[in-house]
């Protein structure tokens, strides 16, 4: 087991090089540094440009190799990921922003993966009726919602509640309020925050759940050792639990395994539309504000977090599933 | 599946060929496929659903221009930012762009990107797929490997980058959406065609000295067909929304040209002093992509031979 993870950890890493260093040459091609400072009054002439943008290794007067040696040798020797065109760390705005990201994306990951499996049992186990057929069609509008509606709608409803109550009860933008003090009043605060951009992440993502889920378990309730276990003398139910869900948990936990380092990239639409100064919402900064190094980080980190990913997949099926031996892998 | 393999044809079980012959007499006992899979489709009622809606939009895009005076530039400074009325059905935004001229282009915009994306992406990937798998050996290796390579590359990001230098031309948006949309499935489609590269059909076809990519396109694509044909509609379902995203966050499509995705990220600065420049973009895209899905689901119960939600036949 240690062998193959090694072995698929070392390919993994070899990707990772080739897909971040792909990303920092069309990067170069792609943002222009330069026109950042541009627009800056008093007007700089190109020389000044030239050097202030030399001091963080995006002078585009230097040749793109040299720079992207230098670049290299940087994260290789000191893990330093660069500098914005202004000046500020790549490290230090990603280890802020994961934080950030993973507790906007935590709580609705555990919500829709818990909604998701629990509507596929209960629909699963009465296929075909009313209630099967109405949160299947409750699902499949939910999951192809665009992010940009489900988190909008939200807004409007949460504006609409606030009015109704004549008070600020969700907020609709932002993490948190700087002013507070005191554990129990930053606690509400936090949820106060946290449970419309929850909501509308929660809304587009348990349907994929919910779909395998039952599907996967249709599949196990009509099997030989299901009706095995109802000759025995369990209940239908008991034996859909005991014996149809167990085995047909196995796909769903790689998939919530797959999703788990994807907490930390973020969402980048919900993050834009609640303003929250996570991942995503950096992915689209260092893009508009042309900040070369802040981008190829980004894609690097997502890059490790999709590979982390499918490596905890593999383990939660070797884990899990006794049919799975890791010679077979 | 299986299209083109006599011997797995769905024909009628012999309960049902009487009822058959009773409704369309002087037919013979087989129904032909297309016929037995526009029946299984329209058994389908959420399916049929969704086309009518589809059918809907699709005419609103078409001729929608005609219930207007206004184009989806012009600007009407007597009413700006005013609710729906008899003059402008949808409103004006702050600027005084007739809400309605705006949504008939933008979705126009937004459906011709989708199909044009969803049609390019369906055909690559299905000859490169199929390809990989029919020539084996080293050309499948190298294929699967930039195939994987591309899947392991942040293609969002990538997207965004090139988009946002497009300057919101929406053809060079297809291109970019092309290029990074098209590996995912073409994988699907080397798995699914690995298993009928050894069938004695194509086996067939390569000892009468067929071209190999005649074989790829003449025998082995078809089979798949009704596996393209569901990975087309969802493949509209997913370029709309990577589109409204993309517009969205403001790298895809960009002012003055106007899509659904422009349109919600106006309608998203005014949600409360201004909410039907929200509710008219957000009604067409969502009623879009949720009718496709309704569509491409009805299509794989119509297609597949082995699914029984359909009812007999």
């Amino acid at each position: 087991m240690l062998r193959y993870l090694i072995r698929k950890s070392l390919s993994w890493l070899l990707m990772i090089v080739v897909a971040t260093n792909l990303t920092y040459f069309l990067a170069n091609a792609f943002l222009d540094p330069r026109a950042n400072y541009l627009q800056l009054r008093p007007p700089r002439t190109p020389e000044q440009i030239d050097r202030s943008l030399s001091q963080y290794n995006l002078s585009p007067d230097t040749p793109l190799l040299e720079r992207w040696w230098h670049w290299l040798t940087g994260i290789a020797l000191h893990w330093d990921w660069g500098r914005s065109p202004i000046g500020e760390s790549v490290n230090g705005e990603i280890a802020f922003r994961i934080g950030v990201s993973a507790q906007l994306v935590l709580f609705s990951v555990i919500l829709s993966t818990v909604i998701g499996i629990g509507l596929g049992v209960y629909t699963a186990s009465r296929q075909y009726r009313f209630a099967d057929r109405f949160f299947q069609g409750l699902s499949i509008a939910s999951l192809n919602t665009p992010a940009v509606v489900a988190g909008l709608v939200a807004v409007l409803l949460a504006i609409t509640l606030n009015q109704a109550l004549g008070d600020t009860l969700l907020y609709v933008a932002g993490a948190s309020s700087p002013t507070l003090t005191g554990f129990w009043p930053l606690l509400v605060d936090r949820l106060r925050h946290l449970v419309l951009p929850t909501a509308a992440l929660t809304v587009i993502s348990y349907a994929g759940y919910h779909m395998t889920q039952r599907s996967l378990l249709l599949d196990n309730i009509n099997s030989d050792y299901v009706r095995m276990a109802r000759a025995k003398g369990l209940t239908r139910q008991q034996a859909i639990r005991r014996h149809g869900l167990r085995t047909s948990l196995i796909p769903i936990a790689t998939s919530v395994a797959f999703s788990i380092p994807a907490l930390f990239t973020g969402a980048v639409i919900t993050e834009m539309i609640f303003a929250w100064q996570g991942m995503g919402q950096y992915f689209i900064q260092t893009i508009s504000k042309n900040d070369v190094h802040g981008a190829v980080g980004v894609a690097a980190f997502g890059a490790l977090m999709t590979a982390i990913g499918a490596m905890l997949a593999d383990v939660a099926i070797v884990a899990l599933d006794p049919r799975v031996r890791v010679t077979n892998l | 599946m299986t299209a083109h393999l006599p011997e797995i044809r769905p024909t009628l079980d012999t309960a049902a060929p009487a009822a058959a012959e009773e409704t369309t007499p002087g037919r013979g006992r087989r129904l032909t496929r297309r016929r037995l899979y526009l029946r299984r489709f329209l058994r389908n009622r959420s399916a049929v659903g969704g086309l009518v809606v589809l059918v809907l939009l699709a005419l609103f895009a078409l001729v929608g221009s005609l219930f207007t005076a206004y184009g989806y530039t012009d600007v009407d400074f007597a009413s700006l930012t005013v609710p729906p009325s008899p003059e402008h059905w949808f409103g004006t935004n702050g600027a005084g762009n007739d809400t309605f001229a705006q949504a008939v282009h933008g979705l126009q915009r937004s459906l011709i990107i989708a199909l044009t994306v969803s049609l390019l992406t369906t055909a690559i990937s299905a000859v490169v797929g199929a390809a990989a798998a029919y020539f084996g050996g080293r050309a499948e290796k190298v294929i699967l490997g930039i195939v994987h390579f591309l899947l392991v590359v942040p293609s969002f990001l990538i997207l965004a980058l090139v988009s946002q230098r497009a300057g919101g031309d929406w053809r060079l948006l297809i291109i970019a959406l092309t290029a990074f949309g098209w590996m995912f499935m073409a994988r699907v489609v080397w798995s699914m065609t690995t298993s009928l590269r050894e069938r004695e059909f194509v086996q067939a076809a390569r000892f009468m000295g067929v071209r190999p990519m005649r074989i790829v396109l003449r025998h082995l694509i078809p089979n798949i067909g009704s596996l393209l044909i569901i990975t087309f509609t969802l493949g509209v379902v997913s370029t709309v929304q990577a589109e409204t995203a993309l517009s969205f966050i403001g790298f895809g499509v960009q002012l003055p040209d106007v899509s659904l995705g422009t349109m919600l990220s106006d309608g998203s600065t005014t949600i409360s002093s201004a909410p039907w420049l929200f509710y008219a973009p957000a009604a067409l895209v969502t009623l879009l992509t949720v009718s496709m899905a309704l569509i491409g689901d009805g299509l794989r119960d119509a297609l597949d031979p082995t699914s029984r939600s359909g009812g007999r036949a």
